[in-house]
């Protein structure tokens, strides 16, 4: 179905290279600039039990008693040849954290995503195509409220109401607490996954609604709209048969697009819930200056965002065959 | 979402009362690096999965764990330690000499937080004998001995910070990262069976482990002071005193536009002067601030080990004396003749600023108290919020800092003091250089052994006649002691816990093993 030419692919891949070469070389003049000395980061409170000698072996096992520059190239070759490097902090391969954590965050993601992908969809296709109605009215006032609400204060609001006061959901974590990951059923799962994917989708929901909206009004109000009402089409099989497919086509651009901000919503939702996910990890690598993990998560999470905006390239083609990928090049 | 959440209601809370012989804590401190005592784990004394040598009992002696004997040669060089014969771990291995050997000898080298820089070698003499050799004497490495949890030889390496194996009363069942970590019982651990099979820690913020305790689903929460006064169903307080303390740091040299090797400028001209130092010293009434800042979760603070066995109990001072704190300042040339209620001397206003990082709002209030409590001698302190310590640590040779440390070992009394490391680092930020004290800490480190090292670290405080405490050279001005404060259930007896160093959490677990479970 997609008619994607070797030539399309290969223009994305330099894309792609070219945009993690500028991503690497900002985040690493960025954190080298940065105040936060990573060594009195990791050791804290034990800094007067621990000897001037001591922390000379710190710095050396982190290689921080070489240059900048040095340790910039250091790092690309390794990573050039598929080494991230060790994170200071977790004392583990960068490779490892990220691929353990956002095993984590991707089911709160996709679930998220979802949610606030069809959720905002069907707000905003209700609201444009009522526009003025009181049902439009109360979509704005909603989406309004929640694009300008702070998601991490929403998660302890609901924290306090769903978790505390009610008793309804669970308190924190990936799974219940004493019941190791491996052991926890589904539902615990889901049940755990509740109230970070709302917290995280109810404020993207807004942006998907508003835009699908005033897309939704421009279609009501063109020409082929027009034509068919004199025909006497209903404003609902306007809506459906004439109006969607146009709709759509912003609406998955904008979900797509909107991967960068998924990932930074869910830095904050999982601070909240203390769900151990990829977003907890950045907070940690970002307070103690860990370096490698950082530039791993920054140069994974660039890709993540690449690969969504790439995903919704290839779909234009699929729901819209008058601009399938390709076409012009190949002709 | 309101169909899920219904059908949560009606499926989901069966969580309910847990065994007794589960504890659930929410208490900090997730080692992020790992429970590798060989990279620092445990170094608050109580490694939970690995054994030590020795270990502190909860009134601060220093009581036999692994060791059953232990001598110090007589150039107090060589440690000599004979181990316990029946010790295996967790996987079943018997505990060996090569096993502690290898674990100092890995610690030494590894980079980690365990400093055991005065380290030559560890050699194993037989099975259960081990030889400890220092390079030079240090009273203070006893404290490895209490910290540096015993790792096997045959399975450390890279991975064992995550699958930790040791011969402690517990051992590990599954940690997630960021989230929660789940212990149970060492089948061979060869102390007291401890009473609860499995424990688990929670890893969740401030707010969630709040949230959580009120929701009735921990037994054991950490909270900061400003909660304490809130009260939790199902659950009381448990306050522990601790040497996590706060003070006022001062410059003791005047500005003479000197400025250390990465820029930053060293001296202040007002707190150079001993009579200002001391003035402020006895001006702050410590008892109010404990009561105002703290709550009442705390004590007053006058030196930065009180009731630690290396403390003097000479430090404390009569304080809260503003007759007397003005007395001092007159006596020291300090003299109020533009009538705006500051007092000068040689031209020079009584003046300085007190810094503090403005995310911690415990250092706020008291730097706030304290420049009000100053006001009244005479002494016009600004204060001022830093984003970070890295910036703090730009003005720490010129301004007053709001510090706070406390650590169950006396080295800290050395960096903080000894006028030989000055300004490196935070060690001795303010340039403190009196030679007697100098002196006394020198022989503190390089006592014979750790009881002969006392008298000296107690010295240094004052001996009679100087000293670094506020009737000596006053180069800081402690205030407070916080109490470390923890809801814990009401079936829940912890015995008597130690005093805890600075910083929350693992302390409070150091004698988990005696914990009990009352119905």
């Amino acid at each position: 179905m997609i008619s994607a030419t070797p030539r399309f692919f290969l223009g994305k891949t330099a894309r792609l290279a070219c945009i993690l070469t500028l991503v690497s070389v900002l985040a690493f003049t960025l954190v080298s600039m940065s105040p936060i000395d990573p060594v009195t980061a990791y050791i804290g409170i034990d800094r007067m039990q621990i000897s001037t000698e001591q922390e000379r072996l710190i710095i050396e096992r982190w290689g921080l008693d070489k240059p900048a520059t040095e340790r910039f190239f250091l790092w690309a070759g390794n990573v050039l040849r598929g080494d991230l490097g060790d994170s200071m902090i977790f004392n583990e391969p960068v490779i490892d954290v990220i691929a353990k954590r956002f095993k984590t965050s991707l089911w709160l993601m996709l679930s998220a995503w979802t949610l606030s992908g069809v959720l905002g969809f069907l707000l905003g296709v209700l609201a444009g195509m009522r526009r003025g109605s009181l049902l439009d009215r109360g979509i704005r006032l909603y989406a309004y409220t929640l694009a300008s609400t702070p998601s991490f204060w929403l998660g302890l609001v609901l924290l306090a109401i769903f978790s505390v006061s009610l008793g309804l959901t669970p308190i924190c974590c990936a799974t219940p607490p004493g019941v190791s990951p491996a052991d926890a059923t589904l539902w615990e799962r889901i049940q755990h996954l509740i109230l970070p994917a709302v917290t995280l989708s109810v404020v993207g929901v807004a942006q998907i609604a508003l835009h699908t909206r005033e897309k939704m009004i421009d279609a009501m109000e063109s020409d082929y709209a027009l034509f068919a009402f004199a025909q006497g089409e209903s404003r609902f099989g306007v809506a459906c048969r004439h109006a969607l497919r146009n709709v759509a086509l912003p609406a998955v651009t904008l979900q797509f697009a909107s991967l960068g901000e998924l990932f930074g919503g869910s830095v904050l939702a999982e601070q909240v819930f203390s769900y151990p996910g990829l977003g907890r990890a950045t907070v940690e690598a970002g307070i103690r200056g860990d370096v490698p993990l950082l530039l791993g998560i920054t140069l994974f999470s660039a890709i993540f965002v690449f690969f969504g905006n790439f995903m919704a390239d290839l779909l234009y083609g699929v729901l819209d065959p008058r601009i399938r990928i390709g076409r012009e090049v190949s002709q | 979402m309101l169909v899920v959440l219904s059908l949560s209601l009606l499926l989901g809370s069966q969580q309910s009362a847990h065994a007794k012989d589960t504890l659930t804590l929410a208490i900090k401190g997730e080692p992020d690096e790992g429970y590798d005592p060989t990279l620092g784990w445990g170094r608050y004394g109580s490694p939970l999965f690995q054994s030590t040598l020795l270990k502190r009992d909860e009134n601060m002696n220093i009581v036999r764990d692994l060791a059953t004997n232990y001598e110090l040669s007589e150039n107090g060089l060589v440690w000599s330690v004979t181990l316990r014969e029946d010790v295996k771990f967790s996987n079943g291995h018997p505990l060996t000499a090569e096993d502690v050997a290898y674990t100092f000898n890995t610690a030494a080298a590894s980079g980690g937080k365990a400093d055991l820089m005065k380290l030559d070698r560890a050699e194993a003499v037989g099975t259960h004998e081990v030889l400890i050799r220092l390079k030079e004497r240090d009273s203070t490495f006893i404290n490895r001995l209490v910290s540096l949890g015993i790792v096997p030889k045959s399975i450390h390496g890279p991975d064992y910070a995550r699958k930790p194996v040791g011969s402690g009363p517990y051992r590990m069942v599954e940690w997630t990262e960021g989230q929660q970590m789940i212990a149970e019982i060492n089948p061979h651990y060869y102390g007291d069976t401890p009473h609860f099979k499995k424990l688990v820690f929670l890893f969740t913020d401030e707010d969630t482990s709040f949230a959580a305790a009120k929701a009735g689903k921990v037994d054991v929460v950490v909270v900061p002071q400003a909660l304490a006064v809130q009260e939790i169903p199902g659950m009381k307080l448990h306050p522990v005193r601790s040497v996590d303390n706060r003070g006022l740091l001062f410059p003791t040299v005047p500005d003479e536009g000197r400025k250390t090797d990465k820029g930053m400028p060293i001296g202040n001209d007002v707190t150079a002067d001993l009579a200002i130092r001391k003035a402020a010293n006895v001006a702050i009434d410590r008892k109010a601030l404990v009561q105002g800042v703290l709550e009442g979760f705390g004590r007053p603070a006058y030196g930065v080990c009180d009731g630690l066995p290396w403390d003097n109990p000479a430090n404390r001072i009569e304080d809260g004396d503003p007759a007397k704190a003005r007395n001092i300042l007159a006596d020291g040339g300090w003299k109020d003749t533009d009538g705006d209620g500051v007092v000068e001397k040689n031209g020079q206003d009584a003046e300085f600023t007190i810094i503090y990082p403005s995310e911690r709002s415990i250092r706020q209030y008291l730097a706030l108290a304290c420049a009000d409590m100053l006001r009244k001698v005479g002494i016009r302190a600004k204060v001022e919020g830093k984003r970070s310590f890295d910036e703090i640590k730009q003005l720490m040779h010129s301004q007053v800092i709001v510090f706070g440390w406390g650590s169950h070992d006396p080295i800290e009394m050395y960096h903080l003091f000894s006028s030989h490391h000055a300004g490196e680092g935070y060690n001795n930020p303010g340039f403190y250089k009196n030679t007697k004290v100098d002196e006394y800490l020198d022989k503190a480190l390089a006592a014979k052994d750790y009881e002969s090292s006392l008298e000296y670290w107690k010295k240094a405080q004052w001996d009679g006649e100087t000293g670094l405490n506020a009737r000596g050279d006053a180069p800081w001005a402690w205030l407070v002691n916080l109490d470390h404060t923890y809801f814990i259930s009401e079936h829940l007896d912890v015995g008597t816990s130690q005093v805890e160093p600075h910083g929350h959490g693992w302390p409070v677990t150091a004698n988990i093993q005696k914990w009990k479970w009352i119905d």
